[in-house]
């Protein structure tokens, strides 16, 4: 048994953080699927590891940890292996505030994008009562309302298009960012291309008006660079059929 | 050149200069009137990505080199890891999750609240008696667009009265949780003092005069207030100040939470 426990969904957005930062230290962990759209996050047995019903969460020895972001940063801190982080200072704080870009004012855009096309419509074959008791397991609020409107299919078109106009800006932003380093934030391989990478790996197909190898050298060139990593197709593996064959297939004819 | 341009000492104004204080660090910082949108016209910036798309709105910038910084707990930060370590952050991994996810907690929760229920009491007068030319022109140098729609909709007073009721609610709430997080008579947040406590005590400063029931009952969490205004560092911040009452002095800040 390792000593740390992961708690987790896909290699995908926030559950893929932790697990690629783990991979990326070379620290073993046993691995937990919570299956969202089973809401396993809210069932009793997840709740007592975690009582916000967030995915991911790590257990290292007595502790518990939550916060894909922060937990990455604690990984890094803790466990031997490739630094994540850049050791001079400005390159530190260019690694969070690209962190926090993407936690709060882009990555919520492709999440908006992401729960109103795939994870409301994977659940509205279920009855209504089913779907409204599901939602009343949620424990905090905000998630309850998130769940809501994807399982209602109640988001505005004047919501969806700020979430479009954000994803498009945020793709003009990281293009120019990769065009003054090699990777993200610096020209170490860090944190940042690890939490971005989990939220833009999909893009050259889903959104492939804004992202492809003719309009975005650069994204293209580290998302090439990214993909190669051993950790990265490690963590990949781990996956269920739908999002490794996904990102197989976005990624692995372009990179033999 | 290095320089920290800062507002009123308020919000995140007050716990940047705060924590260059705590470092020790000689840099040079010039007082700016966010509210009128100096912000946005900064000289010698060369990279201004992190000024332009500031998750947290009208705070203090550090230009080192052209490269514009921002994020009040980022740039405390910095200035930690610029000294080799000053007493900001503790080194054990743990130690620092917890603060750095109380940090979180403070700048995805309370900040908007604060910055929400700050602008409407005590900013927006202003910015409605701008002229259209004046404001046109300020609106013009805000390069993200819903940043500038945040100060458009101050201007217009939209005021969504279920936003004032949540952020009374999360001011209420977040004096609670220090209460709570001081119940076993410890000084500081994390125990040590850290970010937590500069962060923590810049944004809720002001609801003290604007939220004051929020504090009512909440013994330990004033007396921490109380501790972390007479430090050297917070006092020396605070006589930065410009106007008579800078715990007023708000530009529209951080976006509450849009999604999830």
């Amino acid at each position: 048994m390792a000593d740390v426990t992961l708690y987790h969904w896909e290699p995908n957005a926030n559950s893929g953080k932790p697990m690629l930062a783990l991979a990326e230290k070379g620290v073993p962990f046993d691995s937990h699927y919570i299956d969202m759209l089973q809401f396993d996050q809210h069932k009793p047995e997840y709740l007592a590891v975690n009582p916000q019903g967030t995915i991911p969460a790590m257990i290292h020895g007595d502790r518990v940890l939550t916060e894909s972001t922060a937990i990455m940063e604690y990984v890094d801190d803790a466990f031997p292996g490739p630094d994540l982080m850049p050791a001079d200072p400005r390159d530190r704080w260019r690694v969070r505030w690209w962190m926090k870009f993407m936690d709060q004012w882009l990555g919520p855009s492709f999440s908006m994008i992401g729960w109103c096309t795939f994870v409301g419509p994977s659940l509205a074959h279920k009855p209504e009562e089913e779907r409204e008791a599901m939602i009343a397991r949620i424990p905090l609020p905000e998630r309850r309302a998130a769940w809501r409107k994807a399982m209602f299919a109640e988001f505005s078109e004047s919501e969806l298009a700020e979430s479009r106009r954000r994803i498009a800006q945020g793709v003009g932003m990281l293009e120019e960012e990769l065009g003054k380093r090699e990777f993200v934030a610096s020209n170490q391989y860090s944190l940042a291309d690890i939490n971005i990478f989990n939220s833009t790996y999909m893009l050259p197909v889903g959104n492939a008006d804004l992202c492809g190898p003719q309009i975005t050298p650069n994204i293209w060139r580290w998302l090439k660079a990214v993909y190669r990593r051993p950790a990265v197709q490690q963590t990949w593996a781990m996956g269920s059929g739908r999002f490794t064959d996904r990102f197989n297939a976005i990624m692995g004819e372009f990179v033999a | 050149m290095t320089m920290l341009y800062h507002g009123e000492p308020n919000g995140p104004s007050l716990s940047v200069l705060a924590a260059l204080y705590e470092s020790g660090l000689a840099i040079e910082t010039q007082p700016i009137d966010l509210l009128a949108g100096e912000r946005h016209a900064l000289p010698d910036v060369t990279d201004s990505a992190a000024l332009d798309y500031a998750v947290e709105g009208e705070g203090p910038v550090l230009v080192v080199d052209g490269e514009a910084m921002s994020e009040a707990v980022f740039l405390a930060q910095y200035f930690d890891e610029a000294t080799g370590g000053c007493g900001l952050q503790p080194s054990d991994p743990y130690a620092r999750w917890q603060m750095l996810m109380w940090c979180r907690q403070a700048t995805e929760r309370l900040s908007p609240a604060v910055a929400y229920l700050g602008n409407l009491a005590w900013s927006q007068k202003r910015l409605a008696a701008m002229s259209p030319a004046e404001f046109d022109k300020l609106a013009n140098t805000i390069v993200s667009e819903d940043q500038r729609k945040r100060w458009q909709d101050l201007r217009d007073d939209v005021v969504d009265a279920a936003k004032v009721e949540d952020s009374k609610t999360k001011v209420a709430q977040f004096a609670a949780r220090v209460e709570a997080q001081l119940a076993d008579g410890r000084a500081w947040l994390m125990g040590p003092f850290s970010i937590a406590d500069l962060e923590t005590f810049a944004w809720l400063r002001s609801m003290r005069e604007l939220e004051a029931d929020a504090f009512a009952g909440q013994a330990r969490c004033l007396a921490w207030m109380a501790r972390v205004e007479a430090r050297p560092s917070v006092q020396k911040a605070l006589a930065r100040a410009t106007a008579d009452t800078p715990a007023r002095a708000f530009a529209p800040g951080p976006e509450i939470n849009r999604w999830g």
